[in-house]
């Protein structure tokens, strides 16, 4: 089943008077299961081909269906309530609540979707992860692999079909970084995601079902992966 | 609320620092209040204690009670529901056997007949019977010591006044007032005692449940009536003195607004990256918008509160010569109005919530 797919989609940005085409046509999807990579040089657009599936900003010209919803032609606020729902984000900076506690960071989730969630549960995911035992810390007094993994509990708590993760280990050193994405592959099979990860570091593609390369905003499958 | 709450629990300094400072701004409103409602109440509570509607005065005095001057038989001709005579004058005085500069008090002598309705209710001591005999308002034994029984000697002359009794609340013009007879009072006025006709007072106090005073009836073109409301506002300072001050409180609590609304907005954009990852997992800007205004609402709740108690304690513990007294509509309108304004400043900073990109916060 595809949950993400992306037909004809392009996107250019204007300055005035030149037209900068950041993402020329481009159709992609990733079925549920499938752990995906994107890499590229930076500034080469796959940031911004992330943002498109995330919804944070809409295509110049085509769409992005999420589980066949036109995901890209909602409305913004219809859009917001979607990403809440159904896509996970990972960010390269920890994208944790700097006051809240490890528990109460899924607890917050709770209070926006006016939903509880039983204490079994929420404790299997944080065992899962191997932070429970670090429920009443802070993220300031997590290591960077620590907050990452708290990240990854966050983006799967309220269950969405689709993870996506921005230079998830950007700030890891390469031990870390290879467990961060041992995770998120483990994820992925278990509980039937869709997943992209868009790094540029080439070492940690081996877990991937799929590697993509992004270069000046075109995107193309590398064979051998 | 979730959020608004963890967050001030975390940074328990930030937050300490800035309820210090609504805290200190609600103290200054409030005690501010309190002064100036304090020094405008000096001037009028004892005719606020007549209870009465209208003040007849001579048209020449331009409602200065000072400058009236009515005869005994001139108020005759005023009627109305219910009339009191008024001799009125200011003086000073100094309690027998002291000497010097201190022991000097500006007072105001009111002359009145005992039965009538400004008959103040003496609450320690006995009224006055004879030309002799004084009440006093009760701050002249709190602030200068004068005891039941006690002789007052007047300011250059030789009349002697026994104090009797005492009564509250009656400053006229920020001096305690003296009630005593309207023979005294020519005596102190005048220097001789005159109960004829032509013998003079200086109002007509009325009681009179019509409307604008229609009830009043007086056979005499140089008298005026005048509604106590206009009359009290026209005491000599006593306009000058609420302006003054109620500029001074409506300045004070317009600076502690935009002093607070600066804060909650200087907060709000503190964390503009944070609210941006946020609106990036979905949450919308109305749930963040709602936990800022809920803690603009835990702040100022918590710092005007803490303000208020201060000032109750405060009140309490200041010296009978400072004009303070509370007044709970006030002290409930200025609650009220530091909480809304404090609120208004975090909805301000609420568009700056909504205007946040998600797409920024994360590139």
């Amino acid at each position: 089943m595809k949950l993400i797919e992306c037909k004809n989609i392009s996107k250019n940005f204007g300055d005035g008077h030149k037209e900068i085409e950041a993402l020329k046509e481009t159709n992609f999807s990733v079925e549920a299961g499938e752990f995906v990579a994107i890499i590229g040089p930076s500034g080469s657009g796959k940031s911004t081909l992330l943002t498109i599936i995330g919804g944070l900003q809409t295509p110049s010209k085509g769409k992005v269906l999420i589980k066949d919803n036109p995901f890209s032609e909602e409305e913004e606020k219809k859009r917001a309530a979607l990403r809440f729902k159904e896509i996970g984000f990972i960010l390269q900076a920890s994208n944790l609540v700097p006051f809240l506690n490890v528990r109460d960071q899924l607890r917050l989730v709770n209070k926006v979707e006016k939903t509880k969630m039983e204490q079994e549960q929420t404790d299997g995911l944080l065992e899962e992860l191997d932070v429970l035992r670090l429920e009443k810390n802070y993220p300031s007094d997590l290591s960077g692999g620590e907050r990452q993994r708290v990240a990854i509990a966050r983006a799967l708590y309220h269950d969405p079909s689709v993870i996506l993760a921005d230079e998830p280990t950007a700030s890891l050193d390469s031990e870390r970084a290879f467990e961060v994405v041992d995770i998120l592959a483990r994820e992925t099979k278990s509980k039937q995601k869709a997943t992209i990860m868009v790094t540029h570091d080439e070492r940690l593609i081996d877990k991937c079902d799929k590697v993509y390369v992004m270069k000046d905003g075109v995107l193309s499958l590398r064979e051998n992966a | 609320m979730f959020l608004a709450w963890k967050e001030i629990k975390y940074s328990k300094t930030r937050f300490a620092l800035i309820i210090g400072v609504m805290i200190l701004v609600s103290y200054l409103v409030y005690f501010l209040t309190g002064l100036a409602y304090g020094l405008a109440q000096d001037n009028r509570t004892s005719v606020d204690k007549w209870e009465a509607d209208g003040i007849v005065l001579t048209d020449e005095s331009n409602s200065n009670i000072n400058m009236s001057m009515i005869t005994l038989g001139q108020a005759e001709e005023v009627s109305g529901d219910e009339t009191a005579l008024l001799g009125q004058t200011a003086g000073v005085i100094r309690k027998e056997g002291t000497s010097g500069e201190s022991a000097k008090i500006n007072v105001t002598f009111f002359g009145i007949e005992p039965d009538e309705f400004i008959m103040p209710e003496v609450i320690e001591g006995k009224p006055f019977t004879n030309n002799d005999e004084a009440v006093a308002d009760i701050s002249l034994k709190e602030e200068e010591g004068i005891e039941i029984g006690d002789i007052v000697q007047l300011a250059g002359s030789d009349k002697q006044l026994t104090v009797t009794g005492f009564t509250e609340n009656a400053k006229f013009n920020v001096a305690p007032v003296l009630y005593t007879t309207i023979g005294s009072f020519q005596e102190i006025r005048f220097e001789k005692i005159d109960d004829s006709d032509d013998g003079r007072i200086s109002a007509v106090i009325v009681r009179d449940n019509s409307e604008d005073l229609a009830g009043i009836e007086i056979a005499n073109n140089d008298l005026i009536p005048y509604k106590i409301g206009d009359y009290i506002y026209k005491i000599p300072g006593y306009s000058a003195q609420v302006l003054t001050f109620g500029l001074m409180i409506g300045f004070l609590v317009v600076i502690a607004a935009v002093v607070i609304g600066i804060f909650i907005y200087v907060l709000t954009l503190q964390k503009s990256s944070l609210f941006g990852v946020m609106k990036a997992q979905g949450i919308s800007s109305g749930y963040i918008a709602k936990s800022v205004i809920a803690q603009t609402f835990i702040l100022s709740t918590v710092g005007v509160g803490t303000g208020l108690l201060l000032t109750l304690g405060t009140s309490l513990a200041l010296p009978a010569t400072v004009p303070y007294q509370n007044n709970g509509l006030f002290l409930g309108g200025i609650t009220l109005l530091l909480i809304i304004v404090a609120v208004l400043g975090a909805l301000f900073s609420v568009r700056t919530v909504v205007k946040i990109d998600p797409l920024e916060a994360i590139g």
